[in-house]
């Protein structure tokens, strides 16, 4: 109790000295606010980008890929050698997992595309159309034509647009496929373009093609699928699930969306490096300028420091109260920082801000930052400690001058 | 040495370096103070007085000789035993007051209670009677800089006797008062000096202090004359 009210004691006396010098401690609360804003915003930039990236990864592969292990591991000499042959009765035991909402089944091929007078490589993917397009959502846009139906009697395909620019084509126009079967027999097929789609990555559209899986296996000339991409109820169902499935399905191998998210690893490292050397720099100013607040306020107070030492006041205890100045500074510079950016946050949800294409793509994405509790609340601990720590070091360091020196002080 | 005295120099040398030069405040001073006494230091600047202050409040330490508080010789004690005692013992009056001025008067006056655990409810009903002592009672919520010259060092020798010291240093307290205030913070020191038995060690140029003290000491050159 006694620690309690002498801790309140000095925490009222380091809260009235901090407005000692309201100029000062404005100045030393605008940059800790603006520290703590530019961490906030530039740490929820980072995690909408991270959260985007993710949900596209996952709507790509599916939160989990579930295939035979040498898909994974071993390059194959012919289409589809390590592919999966009784995708059907796997899908059904899939949908025993109470997380699970769609198994689609994928064939990866690639190949020729031709229009008779260029042809060009291709990279496809026979796919189950409705179920596929439905969890892409927002990820893949129609461009041009219409989406494949699973029912449709004629071999169709959708192509990247950035193939489908290349090639002349547009929807309704008449192509041929090339490829190898999986006996390593050439063997070509005439469709018809069903529509035309976009990624937003035009290294991917430049090669891009999606077919039926019937379409992918006849030409193929086998029953087999590739891999069967699993998607659940939500991302955070992902490690748990890939655990169970794992258990269901012992002789194939699971693997989650991370484990394929080349991009979304290179991003978020490379975004970690970006923001953690600027979380790093603005923390560094923020110590500047709360330690050199401390020490101008130390030096004006020298000899008041003097005199509550040569009443018996301890360097601990003095030291203690400059730490809570730097506290009540730091909570200050914190809490207005933390409001300025939740209130960008939100104005850029309630006003969409358009940013341009990033490199390697072709559409811009909306300016969003993620309101983060967790990140708010180490940030603000963190500004608050480090203002605490500064004020100490600062304090401690010029406690150390002689009470006699310090009473002589003008 | 006698055993009465609340604080002993014996053959007490101190030297500063003031730039290139080594100056000798203090040659060889023995000194002894009574409980209840009211010393006065006296002597022109340079002479010593402030450097006795300082060893006899334990803000710094003797280069030769010993600096003995209630029979202990302060020259084993570790900084922290030495704040403890100026915590537990020892009053300080300052010329220019040195009030925290972000504290009220009775928040100032409340200081050394604070320090030294005094319960909350004693410390209020203490600082109360110690204000109404000194005739402040009514400025007990006001800051320093609302009262003044005479007012502030009213507040400070308050604040000073407040925890019952043993021993008082007074350095110049009356020297930015006129006459009529320096009466107005003279009295309360003489009296609570005597009443509670606490020896205030006062340097000071001021005749109409030094006159009203038990004893004089005069210093010259850092020799006691």
């Amino acid at each position: 109790m006694k620690l309690i009210t002498d801790n309140i004691t000095w925490m009222t006396f380091a809260f009235h000295n901090s407005l000692r010098n309201h100029r000062r401690s404005l100045v030393t609360v605008a940059i800790a606010a603006l520290g703590t804003a530019g961490i906030l915003l530039a740490g929820g930039f980072a995690y909408s980008t991270y959260e985007g990236l993710s949900q596209a990864a996952a709507r790509t592969t599916g939160h989990l890929i579930v295939a035979t292990p040498a898909h994974f591991n071993v390059e194959e000499d012919v289409p589809l050698q390590y592919g999966m042959d009784n995708a059907p009765a796997l899908q059904q035991q899939l949908f025993s997992d109470p997380a699970v909402r769609y198994v689609l089944p994928r064939v990866d091929f690639s190949g020729l595309i031709s229009n008779g007078d260029k042809s060009t490589i291709m990279l496809a993917i026979g796919i189950d159309p409705e179920a596929e397009f439905a969890v892409k959502g927002p990820f893949l846009t129609v461009k041009e034509g219409q989406i494949l139906q699973a029912n449709s009697t004629e071999a169709e395909i959708m192509l990247g647009d950035g193939l489908a620019k290349s090639l002349k084509a547009k929807a309704g126009s008449d192509l041929t496929l090339m490829v190898s079967t999986v006996d390593g027999a050439l063997n070509a097929l005439d469709v018809k373009v069903k529509g035309v789609v976009a990624t937003g990555i035009p290294d991917i559209d430049k090669r891009l093609v999606y077919t039926d899986i019937k379409t992918a296996q006849k030409i193929l000339n086998t029953q087999r699928v590739s891999s069967l991409g699993v998607f659940l109820d939500s991302m955070q169902a992902t490690d748990a699930a890939q655990q169970r499935i794992g258990h269901l399905l012992p002789t194939m191998k699971v693997e989650t969306w991370l484990d394929e998210a080349f991009f979304y690893k290179s991003v978020r490292e490379l975004y970690n490096r970006i923001f953690g050397a600027l979380g790093l720099i603005i923390s560094i100013i923020v110590v500047f300028v709360v330690t050199n607040a401390m020490a101008m306020a130390i030096i004006e107070r020298t000899r008041e420091i003097g005199s509550l030492r040569a009443m018996g006041t301890l360097p601990s205890e003095l030291i203690r109260s400059f730490t809570f100045e730097g506290m009540f500074l730091g909570a200050a510079g914190a809490v207005t920082g933390a409001i300025i950016a939740i209130s960008i946050s939100v104005l850029l949800m309630i006003f969409p801000v358009e940013m341009p294409p990033p490199p390697g793509r072709s559409t811009g994405y909306p300016l969003l930052i993620t309101i983060d509790a967790a990140m708010y609340v180490v940030t603000l601990l963190g500004m608050i400690a480090l203002s605490m720590l500064s004020s100490g070091m600062i304090a401690r360091k010029t406690l150390q001058q002689p009470i006699v020196d310090a009473l002589a002080h003008n | 040495m006698s055993q009465a005295a609340i604080i002993a120099l014996h053959d007490v040398h101190k030297s500063y370096r003031l730039g290139e030069h080594l100056v000798q405040a203090l040659r060889g001073v023995d000194l002894q103070v009574q409980r209840g006494e009211l010393l006065a230091l006296t002597g022109p600047s340079g002479s010593g007085k402030s450097t006795i202050l300082n060893l006899c409040g334990l803000i710094d330490r003797a280069d030769a000789g010993d600096v003995l508080v209630n029979g202990v010789n302060t020259k084993s004690l570790t900084e922290k035993q030495l704040t403890i005692q100026r915590r537990d013992t020892i009053g300080f009056i300052f010329q220019s007051f040195n009030l925290v001025p972000v504290m009220t008067v009775a928040e100032n006056v409340d200081y050394p209670l604070f320090l030294n655990g005094v319960p909350l409810a004693e410390r209020k009903e203490r600082v109360a009677a110690q204000l109404k002592a000194v005739g402040l009672h009514e400025h007990a919520q006001h800051l320093p800089d609302a009262l003044s010259g005479g007012q502030r060092q009213r507040v400070a020798i308050a604040r000073a006797l407040i925890k019952r010291p043993t021993i008082v240093i007074a350095d110049e307290p009356t020297a930015s008062l006129d006459s009529h205030t320096a009466d107005q913070v003279l009295d309360p020191m003489r009296e609570r000096g005597h009443a509670e038995g606490a020896a205030f060690i006062i340097a000071s140029h001021d005749e109409r202090l030094t006159r009203r003290t038990d004893r004089i000491v005069s210093l010259l050159d850092g020799r006691m004359q």
